[in-house]
């Protein structure tokens, strides 16, 4: 176990230095000068030339990246003399659009978009696994077939019109959620605030993605229901809600964690239309507007952090795999 | 106020839009903002902004220059040494004191200015504001690659010498020369009493305190500088200061260090003002229109396809004003690409301006078609040229075709190869990326098809004037705005036909007329004589006119909506925007 | 359990009324189970229909006497809203106008449909290829290649593809333009077809690789490798045919799943820029008039979510149709 671990360590953290260099060379062999985009109006040749050297770009593409490592671990500061700043470590860079450090906007971004991704992971959870199982159990009958129905438009409806529904309609206009103005508030601080607030995103992405596991689940609680142990259970005469908890639900549950944890992965960063539709301030939103305004430092950090999620989810469902199914050896 | 006004409205990003206007459309129409029910205002509550903007532009005074960002920094928590006027009407342009006991004292013809500070002002700490304070806040704005997208008139006015490449000597607070910092000890003189401020200028400047009611002539402590980070929290002087400045929102609070009797423009009445970034546009409008949070003022102007629901529908029960703003929008020609003038000209004929300028509202909502590229609203520089808009016989608001396929025909002798390039391949025209760009482009383009010009848009979602200010990656056209820094055209003329003034997208400086227009914009700066200035003014907007350096579109209009909370609401001239200072909430 | 029994009805009607065993190829199977799923057949009807639709765009607007790109401004209020009845629905314009332009809806869609029909179906032919190549490479060669390739695949799923086109869009878009493959729209084009498949190929490369690999145990198989064939001609004679099953679901399930990545980027204003048309742009133009047009969103959002629905019902049916096991 210790080995396969540590083996898994490593790699993860490999691919992880492989996809930091080549997200890096990706944005840095532009076509065009990201210190020209680091001031707006009155970008003088002079002006440039000096946000160039402050953030490095005047170095060598193998420089700027060894910089970026090492300011990760150690630091960084920009500038020279009574003008100069410092960015602790870990330092991504400096957004010149904010004036702050990466990482200082990072903290800001990141419990908004864990707080989306965690609500709309539970609520999708209990809504799709929760069907599923009631169309397997009922197959055939009219909760499975509502549950297609479910499925068929949760699959269908874009991101960005059950959004904007909810949004304009349900917020605005009837005024059943009102819009929350207080900005991020956390779950220990102001439950019933952070419930108002993040409420009507957590439905949009849920039922996109309860969708998907109404289906997933009833097929894969079906399939174990064909195997045989389970005929075996049944022939033994255990009942069918039995059956059901005892042996098929465990059966199908692995799976179905490895596709949430895959998932949830690709939330931090990838609720870009929830997190625009409902203006929350995380991740994606922050991604999408760094791209627009061309804030490199950013999307470099951003991107970086994305995969890693993803990197390190995958790790982790590979363990949890080991420690959750007996067949799989390590 | 400068070209960043543009991205305040959609409308002005498509200001693509029309040409030129019925002319004496001077000042706004007087709306439901002079209805404003006469009630006592009511001190406290939270004054809550909405606007789509991800951010401010600027926070820290001497990088403040977007007619917004001044409008709601100096009415909250940036004091300057004179001010606007804060009252509704015309006579808002002209200026008062406020920190400082005066509007500024000349001598030595205009060369010459001293400012003298009013006692008992404090900064948010509780010090006193000095003389010192206010030099070194002047002092910053010479480091240009800290502090960057502020004025820089004072770096061009004080009587301090340039280098052989034409830069000051003198280059800010962080990293002065001995003798830079010499020269600027010369320019900006403190009194004994550092009460008084001096400034030594290089030239006769009869306007010069005009730019003072800009805050990068504001006091800053030395002590507190941050350099580039000051522009996250700024020390107050107003009568707010900044509590919170997150990617979510701004919130001010009382300045307790700030004192009724020092300040003679501002009345804080609400205790707490909130400014929400980044909602999504229709949200924003659906907001003020279901009156959901009565407290809320819109930052921007609504979408157009919500005018009609604002301000033509009973239904709206709060807060509108719709009004004409300083802006001109046009769309600078890349003379060095297109030195045809008569292509040139027959854009300007074949354009379709009408349906450009009803798109977004028409008359009533979008603006009046150009006449000047000085603003109406500056009642002493305009006045039509002639050339542009109704005034012309030959120009027709939904294009003259019959003229400009004459100049066109003209055009395929006098100049064959971009008549040619013009009519297959077609030119291309820089154009900031905007959600109405689906409809804007379709409208032009089958507008300029009618006497065979092919137009192609490229759009620019980031960092648009840095790429079309550089002439490697500036296209044929690129679409821009401007609006007057103040009521002079001495910053608007210079600054959108000269390289020097820093913003001249036409890149006309290789045109035969150019140095005699380049001479006579120079003298018409040192001309101290207001009236002869007006006169030198017109002239110049005239002979531009005529070359077509810039194809010109609407003066654009504003419009702000609230809701019912909001209490005090007026125009306020000087920045276009809502008198800030004077909004009070019903709780 | 209704299923089972119809169809095992149905196995002993056929042998009770046509005598002998006929024997059936898998094809023959398939293509009368989908038959047999009327919500299948209705789903590929309107798929195909759309897709026609759409390849015919110019002969039948002017079937239907509509134009794309004629200007109606004279019926529009300040706001931009067509002052007609019924938001301009008539016989002339069926779909009504679009707002701010007063061009023809029905049009402007089939039009617009062209190219997100082009970006969906190349990107899924070209995930397609790269799927297929690579996935029999690494299946039946296994070994060094195939450890390689699984490697690669691997790095690739580590990425989170639509973040990475989002931040990727502007940068690439403009790399692209430089190096002069195409310009504008065409550019952009290229970007989406590239990068969407770029990290769309290894989901299909991992299923085509299992499915090879346990081809490759298959005694016909051994049986050509026993008879000397060439490692091509087991490839293309033995395996491709084959993996058909695989394939027609993959398509059918990718092409809608394409077609609403391409809305989403338009949405975002990262896709395809105007004047250009496609679903996306008219859906994010129509957002703007949500409040105050709605139809114009609802028939557009409606539009997609029917082609969506219609292909991946179809992709469902064909699933169910061409697996065995499944027995819905």
């Amino acid at each position: 176990m210790l080995t396969f671990v540590s083996r898994r360590l490593v790699y993860a953290a490999i691919t992880l230095l492989i996809v930091s260099m080549a997200v890096y060379a990706i944005f840095a062999i532009l076509p065009f000068d990201p210190a020209a985009l680091t001031c707006g109006q009155h970008c003088t040749p002079l002006v440039i030339r000096a946000n160039r050297i402050k953030l490095g770009f005047d170095k060598p593409l193998w420089e700027q990246y060894w910089m970026f490592l090492h300011g990760i671990f150690a630091g960084r500061t920009y500038g020279v003399g009574s003008a100069a700043f410092h960015c602790p470590a870990p330092a991504f860079g400096y957004s010149f659009n904010d004036n702050m450090c990466v990482t200082e906007l990072l903290q800001q971004k990141l419990p908004i978009t864990l707080s989306v991704a965690i609500g709309a992971l539970i609520l999708w959870l209990i809504v799709g696994v929760g069907l599923g199982i009631l169309a397997a159990r009922f197959k055939g009958r009219w909760p499975d077939t509502a549950s297609s129905v479910f499925v068929l438009f949760g699959t269908s409806l874009p991101v960005f019109v059950t959004g904007l529904f909810l949004l304009i309609w349900v917020s605005i206009k009837w005024k059943i959620i009102p819009i929350s103005f207080l900005g991020y508030v956390s779950v220990f601080s102001d439950p019933i605030g952070f419930v108002k607030l993040f409420i009507l995103p957590w439905i949009t992405l849920a039922f996109a993605f309860a969708a998907l596991y109404t289906r997933f689940t009833r097929a894969s609680i079906l399939e174990t229901l064909g195997e045989d142990y389970i005929r075996t259970a049944r022939a033994k005469g255990l009942s069918e809600k039995k059956v059901l908890r005892i042996h098929t639900f465990r059966a199908a549950l692995a799976p179905i964690v490895t596709l949430a944890s895959l998932d949830f992965a690709g939330l931090i960063g990838g609720a870009i239309l929830t997190e625009t539709i409902f203006n929350l301030p995380g991740i994606g939103q922050w991604t999408l507007r760094s791209v627009y305004e061309f804030n490199l430092p950013v999307v470099v950090c951003t991107t970086i952090l994305a995969a890693g999620v993803v990197i390190i989810m995958n790790l982790i469902v590979d363990m949890l795999y080991a420690v959750l199914d007996p067949r799989v050896r390590i | 106020m400068s070209r960043n006004t543009a991205r305040r409205k959609v409308v002005a990003s498509l200001a693509t839009v029309a040409l030129a206007a019925t002319v004496a459309m001077v000042t706004g129409s007087v709306s439901a903002s002079a209805a404003t029910k006469k009630l006592t205002p009511q001190t406290g509550g939270t004054l809550t902004f909405l606007t789509h903007s991800p951010r401010l532009d600027h926070l820290d005074p001497t990088r403040i220059y977007t007619g917004r960002d001044l409008a709601f920094e100096t009415a909250y928590f940036v004091r300057t040494l004179v001010s606007f006027k804060h009252v509704a009407g015309p006579t808002s342009t002209s200026l008062v004191p406020d920190l400082a006991t005066n509007t500024g004292v000349p001598s030595n013809s205009a060369k010459q200015w001293r400012f003298t500070l009013r006692p008992g002002s404090k900064f948010q700490d509780g010090k006193d504001i000095t003389c010192a304070d206010v030099k070194y806040g002047v002092s910053r704005v010479f480091d240009q690659t800290v502090l960057g997208d502020g004025p820089t008139y004072m770096i061009n006015w004080l009587d301090i010498p340039v280098d052989k490449s034409g830069s000051s000597i003198y280059q800010g607070p962080f990293s002065s020369s001995a003798a830079g910092i010499a020269a600027f000890d010369k320019a900006v003189i403190c009194s004994a009493d550092n009460r008084t401020i001096t400034f030594k200028l290089g030239m006769s400047v009869g306007d010069f305190n005009y730019l003072l009611t800009y805050p990068v002539v504001s006091p800053v402590q030395k002590a507190h500088d941050l350099g580039d980070k000051y522009d996250l929290s700024p020390e107050a002087t107003g009568p707010y200061m900044i509590k919170e400045n997150t990617s979510a929102h701004l919130m001010l609070v009382r300045n307790p260090n700030w004192n009724k009797s020092s300040d003679p423009i501002r009345t804080p009445y609400p205790d707490q003002i909130l400014l929400n970034y980044g909602l999504d546009q229709q949200v924003q409008d659906q907001i003020i229109l279901s009156d959901s949070v009565p407290n809320a003022m819109s930052f921007d102007a609504p979408l157009p396809t919500n005018l009609k629901a604002f301000f033509e529908s009973s239904s709206f029960k709060g807060g509108k004003l719709n009004e004409d703003t300083a802006f001109v929008g046009y769309i600078a020609f890349n003379v060095k690409k297109m030195p045809c003038l008569q292509i040139r000209a027959a854009m300007y004929y074949a354009r379709n301006a009408k349906a450009l300028l009803d798109y977004a509202g028409g008359p009533t909502y979008n603006g009046s078609y150009t006449t000047s590229l000085t603003s109406p609203l500056n009642t002493v520089d305009y006045a039509a040229n002639g050339v542009w808009g109704p005034p012309n016989p030959d120009w027709k608001p939904e294009g003259n075709v019959a003229k400009a396929q004459a100049l066109m025909d003209e055009a395929k002798t006098a100049c064959p190869s971009e008549y040619k390039r013009v009519t297959t391949t077609g030119v291309t025209i820089d154009v900031r990326q905007s959600s109405t760009l689906t409809d804007t482009i379709p409208i032009n383009k089958a507008a300029f098809a009618r006497v065979g010009i092919v137009v192609n848009y490229n759009p620019i979602s980031a960092g648009y004037y840095p790429t079309v200010m550089n002439a490697s990656k500036q296209n044929d056209l690129s679409n821009s705005g401007w609006s007057q820094d103040w009521p002079n055209a001495s910053t608007v003329i210079p600054p959108l036909y000269t390289p020097e003034g820093g913003f001249d997208l036409s890149q006309n400086t290789g045109e035969a007329i150019y140095p005699a227009f380049h001479a006579a914009v120079l003298k018409a700066i040192g001309t101290s004589n207001r009236a002869a200035q007006a006169a030198q003014w017109k002239a110049l907007d005239k002979q531009a006119a005529a070359q077509f350096w810039v194809l010109p579109t609407l003066g654009i209009k504003t419009q702000v909506v609230w809701g019912t909370g909001v209490q005090g609401a007026y125009y306020w001239l000087p920045q276009g925007e809502p008198d800030y200072a004077k909004l009070w909430v019903t709780k | 359990m209704a299923v089972k029994i119809r169809k095992s009805r149905e196995l002993s009607s056929s042998r009770a009324s046509t005598g002998p065993i006929v024997g059936r190829s898998p094809k023959q199977i398939a293509w009368t189970r989908f038959k047999r799923n009327k919500v299948g057949v209705v789903s590929a009807i309107i798929s195909v229909g759309v897709i026609v639709l759409s390849l015919l765009a110019p002969i039948v607007t002017r079937i239907i006497g509509v134009d794309p790109n004629t200007l109606h401004l004279d019926v529009l209020d300040v706001t931009g809203v067509p002052t007609l009845p019924h938001a301009g629905i008539s016989m002339a314009h069926p779909l009504g106008l679009i707002p701010g332009t007063g061009r023809d809806l029905l049009a402007q869609l089939l039009y617009g449909s062209r190219i997100s029909f082009m970006v969906a179906i190349l990107t899924t032919s070209l995930t397609l290829f790269i799927g297929l190549v690579l996935g029999i490479v690494g299946g039946y060669f296994r070994g060094r290649v195939d450890a390689v390739l699984g490697r690669i695949t691997d790095f690739l799923l580590s990425f989170p593809a639509f973040f990475m086109i989002v931040a990727l869009s502007t940068p690439m878009v403009d790399r692209i333009q430089q190096t002069g493959i195409a310009k504008g729209n065409g550019a952009r084009i290229v970007f989406l077809v590239f990068f969407l498949s770029f990290f769309g190929w290894p989901y299909f490369s991992r299923l085509i690789r299992s499915q090879a690999m346990s081809l490759r145990e298959r005694d016909f198989v051994t049986a050509a490798q026993a008879m000397g064939s060439s490692n091509r001609r087991i490839i293309f004679r033995e395996l491709l045919p084959n993996l058909w099953a695989p394939v027609i679901v993959f398509v059918s399930l990718s092409l809608p799943g394409y077609l609403a990545a391409e809305s989403v980027f338009s949405f975002l204003g990262l896709g395809i820029q105007p004047p250009a048309s496609t679903w996306g742009i008219l859906l994010s133009n129509a957002t703007r008039f949500v409040t105050t047009m709605p139809q114009f969103f609802i028939i557009v959002a409606g539009s997609l979510v029917l082609v969506v629905l219609a292909f991946n019902l179809t992709g469902d049916a064909l699933r169910d149709a061409l697996d065995p096991r499944n027995d819905r």
